[in-house]
């Protein structure tokens, strides 16, 4: 499905543009558009894309959490999603909302779900057709899952503080200067109410930006290795944590590591530094 | 709170608005902010054109106050600049012409959602009051300006 260099562990979850506008109207795939613009959807999409927005389809309105697996359930069949329906995900910022979403049908075990390599900027600078119509599928009927996988993606802040004791791989994908505790928001964004500035301790710095080339496609695998493997120090098998502010752009380096890197146990801390930067009695780091 | 009486307009009609049109309304708002760039020959009082942290990009403020006090706005917005902020731009653009930068400045922000609605004022949408904060600005800098002649 991919055209790019297939030396990723898992090509399978990648497709290219071209790809895409070859398959617009499999009948056993959905293309699923998630944005940080909350209207950039309505202005125009892929044609047949249906929208899952990060916080009002994905989750919890009252408690900061994920639906439950009926919601989840409910949310794909009104999408016509079924259990093996193949989930095409993309978005803007380079995919970082398009990865969210991907990591959270994860969660509740949705099997085939890819990428669009680029994201939505890819599709729209190579001018491939875009509508505003809203697709209808047929609904269907998605059996409620019996779990979702929070023990085996995901991380809560308690994990994320034995991984620091342990000095396990915890992996900062923030900017250097939200890592340094220099700011406590990404550039170009507001205050999102964090108290405190900094990392986790024994995290180690690498932005998420560092996985992409400039047009948002996903760098060759030995790029990526030589990145996470060897610089960084991730060893496959070992356990790491990935996190960043709500957990957007670490479902993004998370996607990196687990699909085009291979490496099992690696978890989202979705809390995130909003969670970690405003928790009483959590320890904090500051460095150069 | 009565509103200067274009934008007070605007807020009413999103508050008869059904969820879905609402959203059609604010892209078409959205789509329509070229329309509020400044134009060949025309003349400002003052111009605030600058990128901050809090917008994803460059944002212009070209302000003109007339012989009858009543301000005048245009705007230009990087490329990177979201839809909802596009939208408040062209809506604050219609809605604040013919106000006076007094007004202007002592307008609450309560308004914006009345119009934008509540579920899209939230984490990574909360530059839909950046506008609004950077017409305000300007208008203040006017204002200090006029203040300090006139002393």
């Amino acid at each position: 499905m991919t055209t790019n260099p297939t030396d990723y562990a898992h090509p399978e979850a990648l497709v290219e543009t071209d790809w895409l506008e070859q398959h617009l109207d499999d009948k056993d795939l959905r293309i699923v558009e998630s944005n940080e613009d909350i209207l950039l959807y309505d202005t125009g999409h892929i044609p047949g894309a249906v929208h899952i927005d990060w916080r009002s389809d994905l989750q919890d309105a009252v408690v900061r959490d994920y639906i439950d697996p009926e919601k989840f359930a409910e949310l794909c069949s009104r999408n016509g999603i079924g259990p093996e329906t193949t989930c095409v995900f993309y978005g803007d910022k380079a995919n970082w909302w398009a990865c969210y979403a991907l990591w959270a049908f994860r969660l509740f075990g949705h099997k085939n779900v890819k990428i669009l390599n680029g994201g939505r900027d890819k599709w729209k600078a190579e001018n491939r057709p875009m509508t505003r119509e809203v697709p209808k599928f047929p609904r269907a009927n998605y059996p409620v899952p019996n779990e979702r996988r929070d023990k085996e993606i995901r991380a809560f802040a308690d994990e994320a503080l034995a991984q620091s004791r342990e000095k396990k791989p915890l992996i900062d994908v923030r900017s250097p200067g939200e890592f340094k505790g220099e700011i406590t928001h990404m550039a170009e964004y507001p205050q999102e109410g964090v108290l405190r500035g900094g990392h986790i301790p024994g995290a180690k710095s690498v932005p998420w930006k560092m996985a992409t080339k400039e047009d948002s496609t996903f760098k060759p695998a030995s790029e990526l290795a030589k990145i996470y493997l060897e610089q960084c120090g991730i060893k496959p098998g070992t356990d790491t944590i990935v996190y960043c502010r709500i957990g957007e752009r670490s479902s993004h380096t998370w996607f990196v590591l687990t699909y085009l890197l291979g490496l099992d146990n690696v978890r989202n801390y979705d809390g995130s530094w909003t969670e970690w930067g405003n928790k009483v009695g959590a320890p904090i780091e500051k460095s150069a | 709170m009565m509103y200067p009486g274009k934008l007070q307009n605007i807020i009413e009609l999103f508050e008869t608005l059904p969820e879905v049109e609402r959203r059609e309304t604010l892209v078409n708002y959205a789509e329509s902010a070229p329309k509020q760039e400044p134009r060949p020959n025309e003349k400002f009082d003052l111009e605030d054109v600058r990128k901050d942290e809090e917008c994803a990009d460059k944002v212009g403020v070209y302000l003109h106050v007339d012989e009858n006090g009543r301000a005048h706005l245009r705007m230009t917005l990087g490329p990177e600049v979201q839809t909802l902020t596009r939208a408040m731009t062209s809506i604050l653009c219609k809605g604040l012409d013919g106000a006076t930068p007094q007004e202007i400045l002592d307008l609450p922000s309560d308004f914006v959602t009345r119009i934008v609605g509540a579920e899209l004022v939230r984490v990574r949408s909360q530059t839909t009051y950046y506008v609004l904060t950077r017409i305000k600005g300007v208008c203040k800098v006017y204002l200090d300006r006029q203040r300090a002649k006139v002393a």
